[in-house]
């Protein structure tokens, strides 16, 4: 592995990007930013001290101590604003940046068409992907680097430790290496000529992390620390609101924002940095992000994320309601994400797909094969994400109102799910064989005007009474197998109805799926 | 060097590539010939590990290159039909990119940069920045970049598109140099006068699958039944040539005017001279008497069935 510093890819980043008169420039500006800033803080310190002399003045006693004592730290408190301030700004420039920069990268690259030669170059995929992750923001890296001294020196003159300020720039150079990760990975699913969607995309990555903030109050706070600034936030002692005495749990053990933020960063991004190794010099065409035992692991590590993050009130006594059919019902719900993720992820390309069939016709290969239909590897991650549901809540069952009969509920509610998610995930497969460009995305809008349609007629149906809605539900939608309140096996007739019906469209698309893979290539120009 | 064995690519419902087995030994220039929409690129992209073959493998310099794309590629320079370059770097800034991504050895970067900066005539061009290039000199450097690393293999996908006379009488002139160097070339063109120039082998293509490959003059010899002849005289000889001709079993199809003419012959080399000396006998005064060679092009067109031009 070649030193980062080292790396061609990054340094023709620097090189390009940092030329000695931009250098130079960008130096200037951020200390005119920051010397903007100290103005900024200072008057506002000065503003307090202000409003708290003239209270002194006017009402005696508390204020009097309270300005006084203002009056003495006024230094170290416009120090550690200013500090604050710089971190805040460095934290989310940096991010921002890392992300935006990183998902334009393998588009711009496939626009300018200068990929196909350095994909033909002797650079290891994991090599390009430090050279781009490090890279593409370089700029924003050496602006960050020009505020250091400052912000160290605002740091330690505001009364912070030499720690604190390490956790704090460790907590964004973690934040701004993962979403330089999402982004690198999202630039190589794009097409070219499509960096516009590129960067929407990014914006909604940007948001939804962003927005993680908000599970510090659920069961599952620790997924908070997937917001890029929590983990700041939490060094920094800034104003955490109300969540302010929350912190998160790892197998039900407190544990520091900081921690939390670096684990789930480590982990997730492990798995982008392998999906990116993978697929990085690859074709387009020839992208498959995991191979079919490593999305069954991806299945699994997601399940294991949230059971171990998963925070049960210690004493039973102060819960409210949390029982063992609830979570089960919560993480089935969970699992028809994942379960959709992984099917994604398992799409066979077309030629490889045509490939398998012809082996299969000849008995070379079996169902389990790595470029087979996706649904028995689905089939799969769903017994894996049901053992880790029994272990999560054998373990967890202290804590819960735990009944045994979870377990045959929670099997019945994820069959159901499986069964659904496998036609959704069959039929784009079957998209992706037509000719139809872009197939993977228009089969999810299909699916998307499909559940629309579910919806609407569940609506209509609705109006001639409940039942009608909870028939509709079960047999069009699986949300008719998540209600916490069915006890055992006694869903309602139509959620088994619903799973014989999609039984039934699952065996006509694998026809359908067939039929088209039984068809004679034809010898043709390739239109090179 | 470049083995293709039973390579095949599918896109969708299309065989772009089928069964495509080539053998292309060291120090060849293999050119290979057929329309637009005939495979080569697909056969380039798959010999330099940028597309996965459906079916079959490439091997170049003995690397699988499927398997150990980054071992093969240190054996192979590419050059597409477009030269895309980083406009935002200087031009041996370019060039030192490519020899490190390369992995040529550090102590031999800068003599090799400042080496191919001279050999694409870009001396006085060193530190630019490549945005003012004109196009022939990013042309140029773009050719520099697939011979930084001194490659045993160059692939070379019409790299004669856009090109001025002067450019490509100078890439002329470099391939053949490399040739010399013992460099393996394998190049696409559907410009026949260009490969015939400097090719020592050809191939050609259509529909994903080669009609014909080997040396130039092994391929024109196994297609060549009867060669193409041409005389020219001096006097009025043309009834007694054409007497002659017509009665001669290996001659067909002859077409005389005053003073020259061509005809095809069908017999062997002793049978030329002995109807050479029988014209002369009869008191035709030759000026001029030999072998039409056939160019690449007559036999591309004699082979190809043209079905996707």
């Amino acid at each position: 592995m070649l030193k980062f510093w080292r790396n061609p890819e990054f340094v023709r980043h620097a090189r390009a990007e940092l030329r000695p008169a931009r250098a130079v420039m960008v130096g200037a500006i951020v200390v005119l930013l920051c010397a903007m800033i100290a103005l900024a803080c200072w008057s506002d310190r000065q503003t307090i001290l202000a409003n708290a002399e003239y209270s002194a003045q006017h009402y005696d006693g508390e204020w009097t101590a309270y300005a006084a004592g203002s009056r003495a730290e006024d230094g170290s408190r416009t120090w550690l604003l200013l500090c604050k301030w710089l971190f805040g700004l460095q934290g989310g420039l940096l991010t921002l940046w890392s992300l935006f920069a990183c998902a334009q990268s393998v588009t711009g690259e496939r626009d300018r068409k200068t990929w196909d030669f350095q994909r033909t170059t002797s650079l290891r995929p994991t090599e390009i992907l430090i050279g781009k992750l490090l890279g593409e923001p370089v700029v924003v890296y050496f602006a960050v680097l020009c505020a250091l001294p400052i912000t160290l020196m605002a740091g330690l003159a505001g009364g912070l430790s030499t720690l604190t300020l390490l956790s704090a720039y460790i907590s964004i150079l973690a934040g701004a290496l993962f979403l330089g990760l999402c982004g690198l990975w999202l630039s190589t699913l794009l097409e070219s000529r499509s960096r516009g969607v590129g960067l929407i995309t990014a914006l909604g990555v940007y948001g939804f992390t962003a927005g993680t903030f908000g599970f510090a109050t659920s069961w599952f706070p620790g997924l908070a620390a997937f917001s890029p600034l929590t983990g700041l936030h939490a060094v920094l002692d800034l104003s955490f609101n109300e969540r302010k005495n929350v912190t998160p749990v790892l197998f039900g053990h407190s544990v520091p924002w900081l921690l939390v933020s670096l684990l789930l960063y480590l982990s997730f991004g492990a798995w982008i940095v392998l999906m990116l190794v993978r697929n990085l010099k690859r074709d387009y065409e020839e992208i498959r992000p995991l191979s079919r035992w490593q999305a069954v692991g991806c299945a699994a590590f997601l399940n294991f994320v949230f059971y171990a993050l998963l925070q049960v009130p210690a004493d039973r006594s102060t819960h409210s309601g949390l029982d063992s059919r609830i979570i089960g019902t919560f993480m089935v719900a969970i699992n028809a994400v994942i379960l959709f993720a992984i099917g994604l992820a398992s799409l066979t390309p077309h030629e490889r797909l045509r490939v398998w069939w012809r082996k299969r016709a000849e008995g070379a290969t079996g169902l389990f094969s790595e470029d087979g239909l996706p649904w028995p590897w689905l089939a799969l991650s769903a017994v894996v994400a049901y053992a880790l549901l029994v272990w999560g809540l054998l373990a967890w069952r202290l804590s819960l109102d735990f009944h045994t009969r979870t377990f045959g509920t929670a099997a019945v509610q994820l069959l159901v799910v499986l069964v659904f998610i496998t036609r959704d995930v069959l039929f784009i497969q079957w998209c992706t064989l037509t000719r139809m460009r872009q197939p993977v995305v228009k089969g999810f809008f299909l699916l998307a005007l499909y559940y629309a349609a579910a919806g609407v007629v569940t609506a209509i149906a609705g109006i001639s009474g409940e039942a009608a809605t909870v028939s509709a539900l079960g047999i069009l939608t699986p949300i008719g197998v998540f209600n916490p309140q069915i006890e055992w096996l006694h869903f309602p007739a139509s959620v088994y109805e619903g799973l014989a019906l999609q039984a039934g469209l699952i065996a006509v698309i694998v026809v359908g799926i067939s039929n088209r893979l039984g068809r004679v290539g034809i010898v043709a120009p390739s239109g090179d | 060097m470049i083995e293709l064995t039973g390579l095949r690519k599918e896109y969708d419902n299309l065989v772009a590539i089928e069964d495509l087995t080539l053998s292309i030994p060291q120090g060849e220039i293999f050119g290979l010939i057929g329309p637009n929409g005939a495979g080569k690129t697909t056969t380039i992209r798959m010999a330099c590990g940028l597309l996965t073959p459906t079916m079959g493998k490439a091997v170049v310099d003995g690397v699988d290159v499927a398997r150990e794309p980054e071992k093969a590629q240190r054996s192979i320079g590419y050059l597409a039909d477009f030269f895309a370059v980083y406009e935002d770097l200087k031009v041996w800034e370019y060039l030192d990119y490519f020899a490190h991504a390369y992995k040529v050895e550090e102590s031999q970067i800068d003599a090799r940069v400042n080496g191919i900066i001279a050999q694409v005539s870009l001396e006085v061009k060193r530190d630019a920045l490549i945005r003012g290039l004109s196009r022939g000199m990013k042309q140029r450097l773009g050719i520099g970049r697939a011979i930084i690393h001194q490659p045993k293999v160059l692939l070379l996908d019409e790299p004669a598109s856009g090109l001025d006379p002067k450019a490509r009488l100078d890439l002329r002139n470099l391939l053949r140099w490399l040739q010399s160097q013992g460099t393996t070339i394998l190049i696409s063109s559907h410009i026949l006068t260009e490969l015939e120039r400097f090719c020592t082998s050809i191939g050609i293509m259509e529909k994903g699958r080669t009609v014909r490959s080997g040396r130039i003059e092994e391929v024109t010899a196994a297609e060549q039944l009867k060669r193409d002849m041409r005389i020219a005289w001096v006097g009025d000889s043309t009834s007694v040539i054409q007497t002659r001709l017509t009665a001669h079993p290996h001659v067909a199809s002859a077409q005389l005017a005053d003073g020259s003419g061509t005809f095809q012959f069908g017999g062997t080399d002793d049978e030329v001279a002995a109807l050479l000396a029988d014209l002369v006998g009869a008191g035709v005064r030759v000026k001029a008497f030999g072998e039409v060679k056939q160019t690449v092009e007559d036999l591309y067109m004699k082979l190809s069935k043209h079905e996707v031009m």
